[in-house]
């Protein structure tokens, strides 16, 4: 119940301040990427920063999520074909609509009707890929692999399956 | 526009919170694709409850409500350039263009392993590589097909 809550309250402050940072205008999305507007880069880079510097933070804390059953660690993911070219879909869908999965979401919560074809859309390409195969590319909970010894790549954590 | 934009300074650093947050509550890491996927997934099983990714994309959807009914409606009428350069019988291709580019976003979201939130703020502060490369990627993608695009229309 509690992780449920969680994703919801965070979902609630993560939907609001999207729409209200008017990410959820195509005109918005597309006037930066047009480089008319640096706000969309300014916001962007600056969320980057924070959350990088808070991650770091956290790490260094070693301690164990709140809601589930895990201790706060990550590996760093080596880019491979799939992240290239399932980037360079996503983009073009993104450019010609200016809208990503989140402002899709807020999109219709506000009910704009726009959003309800881009939201089938994404509903359609997530089950044709899942249709397709069935890795987890978005896991819930990152669980680390045991600690292999003498690999670095990553930081040390307290490592458990 | 019926309010004003948020300052960057406090929206951008308002949503690296969360990137966060997400990591201290779950250890996970914050993308909105995750949430379509569990939607998705469960509904193909038949089987109704989210795990928190789908708790936080029906958060997301809420959160644009919330924000509509404060600031007394949607933060914008017409859809962009869509509807901008697209007029009369024209704008019947505009749920077809949007329903095909949302199938590229579902689909190379989910091959890439995540979207502009997963990859692109949560792996690039985690300085994970491959997020780095989609970001990058993918942001000149869309910079590219923005060119394209208004120089056809």
């Amino acid at each position: 119940m509690r992780p449920r809550l969680g994703g919801l309250g965070l979902g609630l402050v993560f939907g609001v301040v999207l729409a209200w940072s008017g990410m959820t205008s195509p005109q918005v999305v597309r006037e930066a990427l047009l480089f008319e507007r640096s706000y969309l880069f300014l916001f962007f880079a600056s969320a980057v920063l924070v959350a990088s510097v808070g991650l770091a933070l956290l790490r260094r804390l070693r301690a164990r999520a709140l809601l589930v059953d895990a201790p706060i660690g990550w590996r760093p993911e080596r880019p491979a074909r799939r992240h290239i070219i399932g980037s360079l879909l996503f983009g073009i869908g993104w450019g010609i609509c200016d809208s990503c999965p989140g402002p899709i979401a807020t999109q219709v919560g506000q009910g704009i009707a726009w959003g309800l074809f881009t939201l089938a859309g994404v509903l359609l390409g997530v089950y044709a890929f899942l249709r397709r195969e069935q890795p987890e590319t978005e896991p819930a909970t990152d669980r680390l692999p045991a600690r292999v010894p003498g690999l670095s790549y990553g930081s040390a954590v307290g490592a458990q399956p | 526009m019926l309010h004003p934009q948020l300052a960057w300074y406090v929206a951008g650093p308002l949503m690296g919170l969360c990137v966060v947050a997400c990591r201290a509550l779950f250890n996970g890491r914050l993308g909105i694709t995750g949430g379509y996927s569990e939607l998705v997934g469960r509904l193909r099983e038949r089987r109704i409850g989210f795990d928190w990714r789908g708790w936080f994309l029906i958060g997301v959807l809420l959160g644009g409500g919330l924000f509509a009914l404060a600031s007394g409606g949607p933060d914008f009428h017409g859809y962009g350039w869509l509807t901008a350069s697209l007029h009369g019988s024209e704008r019947l291709l505009i749920a077809p263009i949007l329903l095909l580019s949302g199938v590229l976003i579902g689909f190379g979201a989910k091959l890439a392993g995540g979207c502009t939130s997963g990859n692109g703020l949560s792996a690039t502060a985690m300085r994970s590589p491959a997020g780095i490369a989609a970001t990058a990627t993918f942001f000149a993608t869309a910079i590219a097909i923005s060119f394209i695009t208004r120089w056809l229309v």
